[in-house]
């Protein structure tokens, strides 16, 4: 994996040991909390894994705090998150079932587990008609406690709060292109049609008006690219045959092939619904980054950087990025002027910055530690138990 | 079974027009939002053009009433010829949708014109009236689930006029559901938002041609 240029750029310890360690004492609580009923469950792998996953968790904010850079931090994290995820998924499923695939009968009895990927796709029909589109039960029952409800509820929450971080900090699949985003260290194809961040808007319009108007996730049914890696519909006729073999083109070249080309995250900025629907959120969002007009030499360091290029020439002159921005971090550990930073809405720029990543990194990683921590502790519990 | 009066069916036809109106609304949606988003500001155009649109699906209205006046009850679920037309306006849908994101081709082009037109954002496309009542008849003949429950209706009818005015009141309950389409005016066209729906036009005629072509397909091996 190559280092973030930016990383060089900053003092290696931007706090004290005391300080940082303080400033980590909260998440260091957090964690506790999150892992207190797997640190009770009778399997000791998942046990043990939850103590690793915990102490992986802390110490990555400990050094966020030391250095005073995010992205890097947040990577190993993410890309973690993202090769592990169908690994604990995966593990599930054969364990449940016996296969990856999801027999009609598991989805008439609503056993299907809830993605948050469907919830565009749920509006109009539910608007319109009372019904969700969803072969998954909306409240938790003892075989599938991922509930709709729940997971709409604890997504909505979240996404007020911390806008379009969720993309980087909570999703299940943007780790697997970062993770091969990183693999090179210099791109092979550098020159990207930016009119191309316009298609996950059009895929997002296309498939929410399908949804409404054939009663099913378009989504899920046709375009996922991560239905290669999770689960997908049994294989048994022409259809599902054509619906696969989408699929799994769509990973191969959006999530392995580009990334490894461009080291942009593909997937994410020219293709991902999802995404585009969260974009809506960052409007009324108090987070963001902000880019000090004074400051800046328009070097074009956070445009290079952004890994989903929510940066543009224009946006730079504005002094915000788009609408798109994950608060990845990348453009703040890159600006060598510290022209870009992080900003709450409201508040004065400059010597607050700093104030600002804080609050903002103690929301995203809470964040990141209940949904990637839980789903990472599952993850490697069967890896240890496989190594055991 | 016993033919309704026509004084009964024409209440029948209106209420079952505006109690069907939301599918009908998410059944043309897929058409209906990215033309609106496509075409350029200002509600007296977007007015004209849904208006030549509603006309021309009261002219598939009309011929389906037709259609299903002749052939009597048997057509939701024994005419042969069902598939046939269901595939072949999916198709006809799906050419529709790509000539309205790229725009008609011109016989003579300049060497600039040669790429793609989909990326030409902004360039607003010509808006006659050809484009409105070809998507408006092809969504009026459409068979969509309303649409069939009122052709079994108007089947039972006892007379081709009783048909007619079946459908035309059938058509009149369903098009109220089409004014909130209008409200697509307030979103402000730009260059952005009219390449999206241009691209969204594109995705769904790529949807609506798969659908056709796999409609024709199984039609004719498994038949």
């Amino acid at each position: 994996m190559s280092s973030h240029p930016s990383t060089l750029e900053r003092p290696p310890a931007f706090r004290g040991v005391g300080k940082s360690l303080l400033l980590t004492l909260p998440i260091l609580l957090w964690s506790l909390l999150m892992f207190s009923r797997a640190f009770l469950q009778p399997r000791h792998e998942l046990r043990l894994a939850s103590v690793v996953v915990m102490l992986f968790m802390t110490v990555l904010f400990f050094l966020m705090m030391r250095t005073g850079t995010t992205y890097r931090w947040r990577r190993y994290f993410f890309v973690a998150l993202g090769l592990l995820f169908p690994v604990g998924f995966i593990a599930d499923l054969v364990a449940v079932r016996g296969t990856m695939s999801i027999p009609i009968d598991r989805m008439v009895s609503g056993d299907t587990p809830f993605c948050y990927m469907v919830i565009p796709m749920l509006v109009i029909p539910a608007a319109l008609t009372r019904t969700i589109i969803f072969p998954g039960s909306i409240l938790p029952t003892a075989s599938n406690p991922h509930s709709i409800a729940i997971m709409i509820g604890l997504w909505l929450a979240l996404t007020l709060v911390l806008g379009k971080a969720w993309c980087s900090y909570a999703c299940f699949f943007g780790g697997i292109e970062e993770g091969f985003a990183s693999v090179a260290k210099k791109p092979k194809i550098r020159r990207i049609d930016p009119r191309l961040r316009l298609v996950p808007w059009a895929i997002l319009l296309a498939i929410v008006l399908l949804s409404a108007a054939l009663f099913e996730p378009v989504y899920c049914m046709w375009l996922c690219p991560f239905k290669a890696v999770t689960e997908y519909p049994a294989v048994r006729s022409v259809q599902t045959a054509i619906q696969m073999a989408i699929f799994v083109v769509l990973f191969l070249g959006l999530v392995i092939v580009l990334p490894l080309l461009t080291k942009k995250r593909t997937q994410c900025a020219f293709f991902c619904p999802f995404g585009a629907f969260q974009s809506l959120f960052n409007k009324i969002n108090i987070f963001e980054i902000r880019i000090d007009r004074e400051k800046c030499i328009d070097c074009a360091a956070c445009r290079n950087a952004c890994p989903t290029m929510a940066i543009s020439k224009e946006s730079v002159q504005a002094g915000r990025t788009l609408s798109s921005c994950m608060k990845c971090g990348a453009c703040v550990d890159a600006c060598r002027k510290h022209a870009a930073v992080w900003h709450v809405k409201g508040t004065a720029t400059g010597p607050s910055s700093e104030r600002s990543r804080l609050l903002f990194l103690y929301g995203a990683w809470a964040m990141a530690t209940m949904f990637g921590g839980s789903v990472l502790a599952n993850s490697v519990s069967y890896l240890l138990h496989f190594v055991m | 079974m016993i033919a309704p009066s026509l004084s009964a069916s024409v209440w029948e036809a209106l209420v079952l027009g505006l109690a069907t109106g939301p599918v009908c609304l998410a059944s043309c949606g897929p058409i209906v939002v990215p033309w609106m988003l496509i075409l350029p500001n200002g509600w007296r155009l977007r007015s004209h053009q849904m208006t030549v649109f509603l006309t021309a699906r009261l002219m598939g209205y009309l011929l389906f009433a037709c259609a299903a006046w002749w052939a009597g009850s048997a057509i939701p679920h024994a005419w042969g010829g069902r598939a046939w037309a269901f595939g072949c306006v999916q198709l006809l849908l799906a050419i529709a949708l790509v000539i309205y994101s790229l725009g008609w081709p011109k016989t003579r082009s300049s060497a600039a014109d040669r790429g793609s037109r989909l990326i030409q954002i902004g360039a607003v496309p010509q808006h006659g009236r050809t484009g409105a009542a070809t998507l408006g008849f092809l969504t009026g003949i459409n068979l969509c689930p309303p649409f069939l429950v009122a052709g079994v209706r108007a089947a039972q009818l006892g007379s081709l006029p009783s048909a007619l005015i079946f459908f035309v009141l059938f058509f009149a309950g369903t098009a109220v559901w089409f004014a909130p389409f209008l409200a697509l005016g307030l979103v402000q066209r730009n260059r952005a938002i009219a390449t999206v729906a241009r691209i969204t036009a594109a995705l769904l005629a790529c949807y609506y041609g798969f659908l056709g072509a796999s409609t024709l397909i199984a039609r004719i091996f498994y038949v």
